[in-house]
């Protein structure tokens, strides 16, 4: 077999990369709508203690807001749990009217996080994902690749964790106004 | 032939230190030396499988390139494959992308984690897969520093996989160049790691584990073998296995190579490898005042504490996979510790 050259001094190599594909990206929806009476999902996971604390104060005040908040928490990507986590992340999207997914503060739970709030997005509900500021750039790689390139990023200060109460406090409260803006809520 | 292949060609020198500098300059490159992908190398690796060119054996996260069978060619005739070795390589990247082996969250976690990949069956002896000594390294088999390079340049370049980018791993480990070894089924008085996913000993399988890196354990002070598996037992459940940060345990799974001298001395007690493994998992918890406080409330939150104050590594014996490998020099076992969230796949090597 001869490989076809024009230069005797070159060879003939077959690139070994992948193309990324050219695929036009999922819209991202807004809820552009009052909150009260509204029900807004907060995803949570076992892991991450600095976000279940931050999600439980935003969850009052979305409560103090009107509206309902429908709090889930996940704990697995594999396995029985991990299985159970995902049928749980689809139904809970088909019960709420738009969700905040939480938190990316490592590579794998960022990526499951993008994934779960892509699985809101493609439940066509208004939805955004919560990341510690080193893995920004990690989420929006994810969503990209996940087809959801305007997936909403909402961008926490890192590191959360070993933080002490009263900061994660602050860090609440500061983030939650990006948080509605973000996710089309009016108060 | 050439016109089968439809991948991008590139005139580029034939010299081999300017094809390196050019896989450097391109990252399609591990950093080290690699064969070029000229089409007759690539076809002659194609012609070692029946899945045509352009069948695609899965979609690699995480940047979700399509893997076709062309382009998982052109890698593992860079890593120096032998065209004999490329059904294995398939079945590996096959087994990768079970669900369960969460090829998604092992692709960019913080964790050193990456595919081990351990190869049963007469393939072992016909690729120079290495089983005895240094078979984690250094024994330099063919197929076994081959193989493994391959997986993980399909990693890099079809996956696109790049540590500090699509991948956060913070340390990396040095397998994530690719490890690749055999069990020394013929000295283990168990059935191997592949029959006991149900496959023939004939069949040439390879199965995938997500492991963190290899963790040395040795002893020379124990005559009894039940007292240095449970030595064994309590050297893998160390406090920070990621094994202790799932949620109830019921994830992960810890490889242990177990040298053929060892094997024998275990097999007297534990003439069936299901006893082996109840044993593991017995003995492999730590009492929970071992943790300071806080890691004590989280646990106890986990319900991972049993009524006793012992918090077991795992939920079942069989997350507990022993491989008999390694020289007879004794001495010495290796855990390749899990990353927790990923259970090991086998697949079979498909020949013409």
């Amino acid at each position: 077999m001869s490989i076809a050259t024009t230069d005797p001094a070159t060879i003939t190599i077959r690139m070994p990369v992948a193309p990324v594909a050219d695929v036009a990206g999922a819209p991202a929806f807004v809820l552009d709508a009052p909150l009260p009476g509204r029900k807004i999902g907060l995803r949570t996971d076992l892991a991450w203690r600095s976000w279940q604390l931050i999600a439980g104060l935003w969850a009052e005040s979305l409560r103090g807001a009107g509206a309902e908040p429908v709090e889930i928490m996940t704990a697995a990507q594999v396995g029985k749990e991990g299985t159970h986590d995902r049928e749980n992340i689809d139904a809970w999207s088909d019960q709420i009217d738009a969700g905040i997914v939480g938190l990316g503060t490592c590579g794998s739970c960022t990526s499951f996080s993008v994934h779960d709030a892509v699985t809101l997005e493609s439940h066509r509900k208004p939805s955004i994902v919560v990341v510690a500021s080193e893995f920004e750039t990690h989420a929006r790689n994810m969503a990209r690749f996940l087809g959801h390139p305007d997936l909403k990023v909402l961008v926490l200060p890192y590191p959360l964790e070993a933080r002490p109460e009263d900061e994660l406090r602050t860090i609440a409260s500061d983030y939650y106004p990006q948080a509605l803006s973000l996710l089309g809520g009016h108060e | 032939m050439t016109e089968t292949l439809t991948t991008e060609r590139r005139e580029v020198s034939a010299d081999t230190e300017a094809l390196y500098e050019l896989s450097l300059e391109g990252r399609w490159g591990d950093g080290v030396p690699l064969l070029a992908a000229t089409d007759d190398r690539v076809l002659a690796r194609l012609s070692a499988t029946e899945y045509p060119p352009d069948y695609v054996v899965g979609v690699r996260p995480p940047m979700h390139g399509g893997a076709t069978v062309e382009l998982v060619a052109s890698n593992a005739t860079m890593a120096g494959c032998e065209p004999k070795a490329f059904p294995l390589v398939l079945a590996a990247l096959e087994a990768i992308l079970a669900p369960e082996f969460n090829a998604f969250g092992l692709t960019t976690t913080t964790s050193s984690v990456f595919p081990m990949l351990i190869a049963n069956g007469p393939c072992r002896d016909e690729l120079q897969i290495d089983y005895r000594a240094g078979c984690m390294g250094g024994a330099a088999g063919r197929g076994s520093m081959t193989i493994g390079r391959a997986v993980s340049l399909c990693l890099r370049n079809i996956g696109g996989q790049r540590a500090g980018e699509t991948s956060r791993t913070v340390f990396g480990q040095p397998s994530r160049f690719g490890l690749c070894f055999g069990e020394w089924e013929e000295r283990s008085p168990w059935p191997s790691l592949a029959a006991r996913q149900g496959y023939r000993t004939d069949e040439n399988v390879v199965s995938v584990h997500g492991g963190k890196g290899t963790f040395p354990l040795a002893d020379i002070n124990n005559d009894d073998p039940r007292d240095l598996l449970y030595l064994i037992a309590k050297s893998l459940a160390f406090p920070l296995s990621n094994m202790f940060l799932g949620g109830t345990g019921e994830n992960g799974e810890v490889v242990i190579a177990i040298n053929p001298i060892w094997a024998d001395r275990f097999a007297v007690p534990f003439p069936g490898i299901e006893s082996l493994q109840q044993f593991l998992w017995e003995h492999a918890w730590q009492p929970i005042d071992l943790w300071p406080a806080a890691n004590q409330e989280i646990l106890r939150g986990k319900e991972r504490v049993d009524d006793q104050g012992r918090v077991h590594l795992g939920r079942r014996p069989d997350q507990f996979i022993p491989v008999v490998c390694g020289g007879l020099g004794s001495l010495h076992a290796v855990a390749l510790p899990s990353f927790g969230e990923s259970q090991l796949q086998s697949a079979r090597a498909v020949a013409p």
